[in-house]
Order: structure tokens, then sequence, then C-alpha cells
């Protein structure tokens, strides 16, 4: 069987993922979604592990959107309590997806505890997360991502993948500047008001 | 004020401040706290596992459009110091931190958390006012939420035994 690529999942993603906000971990995978999907509604987490968390947290704010999280084995790993949180919080608009290439692949490319066993699907299925799978090929990925996405149920998928890099573009904005653009798109597509300006100089 | 008293003080307190979303982690100290924030319908409360969950868990709420609060003892402070800098600050995220503060004076089992707490919310920067007093909890929450939002950084209100209604006030502190 010939080795899936992120890169491949992610362009067959971006073809179901309609207007979903996604989460998306530190590392490469942000820069080569951001290729396929440019949008105001990605945002990219540098606190390694954090993904999911800042994806619940969207999921509970704004039930009635879909949220993607697409987190690596590195970065789930460091913070598998998330998935007992998840499962207990049970959002039916959050799709966790997990692209484990068994490698810290941003730094340094050393082997994660995922390359030495460790079932990241095994896991969140015994955190409780029932609707967790893993998909052996891009084609199985996408059947399965378009489920989920459609779907009304939380989901986790898993995916094994090599550990290859597209060539895409740097991240075109900083921290601060996603933060801004991806509020405002919250804003405009959901039709509510987030940030407001501080009370002028007639002050309380 | 009992705990009791002072855990609705202080829920009263967070409402008033437009807060709907709460992350929290137990200690024993903020249990009449923690029950009464569970039965607050307007909250979406997010019983965590670790409390740098829950510094993702707002950071994400805040970007949809949700206020939020982590309520934690110190020590769960300091296991979200990552999160708190690589997120919150980094992204100029502002979180209203509610921190037990065990080993403050006379508290014991944790004085060694309770000597560097101060020090390490000095070191990041991070605005923080003790709360002595849960007669101050509307008042202080409301201005603290005021603080977090204008500054766009976490603000910290440290929450004594005194201020959750669990021991006598002394004046002098």
């Amino acid at each position: 069987m010939s080795v899936v690529q992120r890169f491949d999942c992610l362009k067959a993603l971006a073809g179901s993922a309609g207007d979903a906000l996604v989460v998306s971990s530190a590392g490469a995978v942000t820069l080569e979604w951001n290729a396929v999907r440019p949008s105001d509604g990605n945002l990219r987490v540098r606190t390694l592990g954090l993904c999911s968390s800042i994806a619940l947290g969207m999921a509970l704010g704004l039930p009635q959107r879909k949220i993607i999280a697409l987190d690596g084995d590195g970065s789930l790993l460091m913070n598998l309590s998330s998935l007992a949180t998840v499962a207990r919080m049970k959002p039916a608009n959050l799709v966790h997806i997990v692209f484990d290439n068994e490698v810290y692949e941003a730094s340094g490319k050393k082997k994660t505890a995922t390359g030495a066993g460790a079932d990241l699907v095994g896991l969140a299925r015994a955190a409780g997360i029932e609707n967790a799978r893993w998909a052996g090929s891009v084609e199985e990925f996408a059947q399965a991502a378009e489920r989920a996405v459609n779907g009304a149920a939380l989901s986790f998928i898993g995916v094994k993948i090599g550990t290859e890099r597209a060539s895409v573009p740097p991240y075109p904005i900083d921290e601060v500047e996603n933060k801004y653009r991806f509020i405002r798109y919250v804003e405009k597509s959901e039709k509510i008001a987030i940030l407001s300006a501080n009370l002028p100089a007639s002050y309380d | 004020m009992n705990a009791m008293e002072a855990a609705h003080a202080i829920v009263a307190g967070l409402r008033g401040a437009g807060i709907n979303l709460v992350a929290t982690l137990p200690d024993i100290n903020l249990a009449e706290l923690l029950r009464a924030v569970e039965e607050e319908r307007q909250f979406i409360h997010v019983p965590l596992c670790r409390e740098e969950e829950g510094i993702g868990v707002c950071a994400g709420g805040y970007l949809v459009g949700k206020k939020c609060a982590a309520i934690m003892q110190n020590g769960g402070f300091f296991n979200s110091n990552n999160a708190i800098v690589s997120t919150l600050m980094q992204y100029q995220i502002p979180l209203l931190l509610m921190i037990y503060y065990a080993g403050d004076v006379g508290d014991r089992t944790f004085s060694s958390t309770g000597s560097m707490t101060e020090p390490v919310l000095q070191a990041l920067g991070i605005r923080y006012y003790v709360m002595r007093d849960s007669d101050d909890a509307p008042e202080l929450i409301r201005r603290a939420q005021i603080l977090a939002e204008d500054s766009r950084r976490p603000v910290a209100l440290l929450l004594t035994k005194e201020g959750l209604g669990r021991r006598a006030a002394l004046k002098s502190l």
C-alpha cells in the first residue's frame, strides 16, 4: 500500500470542509492547509498541544458552526487529557483530525510515542469518543472526513501519513493579524458582534 | 460571608462582568465556588483534566465571541504558563484568571507554591489583585474583566481563603 501524504488528505478535505472554522496545529499542516483552503476562517496554533483545546472552546462557543481541528501526533500526545475533556463535553460540531507521521516533524523528525506503539484512535475511544476511527488511505480519509463534516456528531479521525512536506508558501500573517481576521470573519459570517472599541475619552 | 455566600457573590460578579464560559479544575477551597458555577445556567461550564487545556478552551471561546474565565489553583496556573505566554500573549487574547492562592499566609500545605505565585505573575507581566473580601467580588471582577479586555491580556484575581468565605478576615491583610 502506498504511503498516504497529508497534502493529499488536505486537498480532499478542502472539497468537503465548506465554511467550517479550521484550527491547525503548530507545524507544516498549517501551511499546507492554508495553501489548499486560504481563508480568514483558519487559525494557526502556536502552542504545541493546544489545538484540540482551542477547537473545543470554539465548538462550545459556536455550536451551530462546524469546527475542524487539524492536529498532529506530537501535539496530541502533549495534551492527551484534552481527549477526555472533549469526550465529556461531547460537542456535536467538532471534527478532530490527527495526522500521525510518528515523528516530531517540525522539530528534527525524532520519533514520537506513536512510533513506539501508542494508538491515538484507541486512546480517543478509551477517553470516551465513540466515533473514532483510522483511515487507511486518502480515499478512506476523504469519505470519513466528508461524513464527519456533514454529520452531526463528535468525531475523531486518525490517519497514518508519511513525513513528506508539500512545497507551499510560508504563512502570510502573524498571530495578532490571524486573530483579528479570524474574529472579523466569524462576526461577518455569523452576523454577530464580538470586538468592541474601548470607550472614548469620557471613560466610565 | 460563609463559603456558599461567597461563592454566590463571586458567580454574581462573573455574571455581571458578562462572563459566559467558565473552565475549571477543583481545589478543596474552590469546592463551593465550583458548585455555584455548575449551577449557573448562563455559563458554559468546562470541567478540565489539566489547567493548560483551559487556556486553550478559553482562547477558542474568545475567538468566537464568548467572555471567558478560568478558575484554578495556583499550581494549575503554573501548569498553564506555556499556553498563557505562547497563546494568550502571543495573540493578545484577554482572559480572567481566578486563582486560588494556596500557600497564602497561614494556609497550610503549599507554602512553596504560595511563595512563587506573585513573583511568577510579576515576571509574566500579568496584572493581579488579591481578593481578601468577598464583598468586593462583584466590583473587583467587573473591573478585572474591563482591564483584561482593554489590555487584551490575562488579568488574575488571587482568591484567598477569607475571600472565599473559608476563614475570618484580618483587617491588617
